[in-house]
């Protein structure tokens, strides 16, 4: 069923050097029926709303990897301006910042900076933006409640 | 494919889930005329299970023109398996149990369904259905009843 002979030796590749060099506070798994299916937990960066939480993320490379971006979500809820009720997430890497030289590493980089610098300009949840806008304390007081209830 | 040695790309469900949401997002830009769908709510489905769809009754039968609304439902083994799917909208066709629940098996669509096949799909083989010379004629409910 998952024959790592019929992978891109790209994919490949990617997916030895993140067993061989983890990167630091993101857990990668890859699913054991779909090679092109990661499932990734992602510490809360210190310091900010999501410490001490573990979010889980879904990864998955389309036939067209790499010219076509990795598709990724958060399984775990999150409370943050550039993600949706269904984990999806704004992240220009993910769209048109895309290129074949970036990886399955940056693109985790990325969301776990997006974590650390949620930018309430380009939202994907308004409601939550204008939050983060209107009244960042508080905004951030949810998001440490979200962490703890549904990220611990 | 090159150098993918005949690799069979597999979506997993959620990301194709997440597809079709999208392509029924876009106010229907995709889909055929007739036809739309979405998720049921979205507040408060982590599985993308719980689903609506309307199919809009087609022209020359007894439906023509009625909004018909349908709930669907992605269970854990979609799209390996169909949708099950059920009108609330109360209508009256040979492949549809008193309770709404539409027969895929009588409709062909379980026999013939690949993984790859979408809740777009599942919905048009109901659409084209309801035009089936058989079908078209029969006396249906008054607008606006339901089954629930």
């Amino acid at each position: 069923m998952a024959d790592p002979a019929a992978l891109p030796r790209r994919i490949l590749k990617e997916a030895q050097r993140l067993r061989l060099e983890p990167i630091p506070g993101i857990a990668v798994e890859v699913s054991e029926t779909n090679l092109r299916h990661f499932l990734c937990v992602v510490d809360g960066p210190e310091g900010t709303a999501y410490e001490g939480g573990k979010f889980k993320l879904e990864l998955f490379l389309p036939a067209e990897y790499p010219m076509a971006p990795p598709e990724v979500f958060f399984r775990t809820k999150i409370y943050h301006p550039n993600t949706d009720k269904l984990g999806r997430i704004c992240l220009d890497v993910l769209k048109d910042k895309w290129s074949p030289a970036l990886q399955i590493r940056t693109i985790l980089l990325s969301v776990q900076a997006l974590m650390s610098a949620p930018n309430p300009d380009d939202p994907l949840r308004e409601n939550v933006a204008e939050h983060w806008k209107t009244d960042e304390r508080g905004a951030l007081a949810v998001a440490r409640e979200w962490t703890q209830k549904y990220a611990m | 494919m090159f150098g993918g040695g005949g690799e069979d790309v597999v979506v997993p469900r959620a990301f194709k889930l997440l597809k079709e949401l999208e392509k029924g997002e876009k106010g229907g830009a995709g889909l055929p005329p007739y036809l739309s769908y979405g998720l049921a709510d979205a507040d408060d489905d982590d599985d993308l299970t719980h689903w609506t769809g309307t199919i809009l009754g087609p022209a020359g039968t007894t439906l023509d023109m009625r909004v018909l609304e349908l709930s669907i439902e992605c269970g854990e083994r979609y799209p390996e398996r169909p949708p099950e799917m059920r009108f609330r909208t109360r209508v009256n066709l040979p492949f549809v149990r008193n309770d709404g629940r539409i027969d895929l098996a009588a409709l062909g669509v379980a026999q013939a369904w690949r993984r790859n096949n979408s809740i777009e799909d599942a919905l048009n083989a109901v659409y084209h259905a309801i035009a089936r010379p058989e079908v078209r004629r029969l006396a249906q409910p008054p607008e606006g009843a339901r089954f629930d």
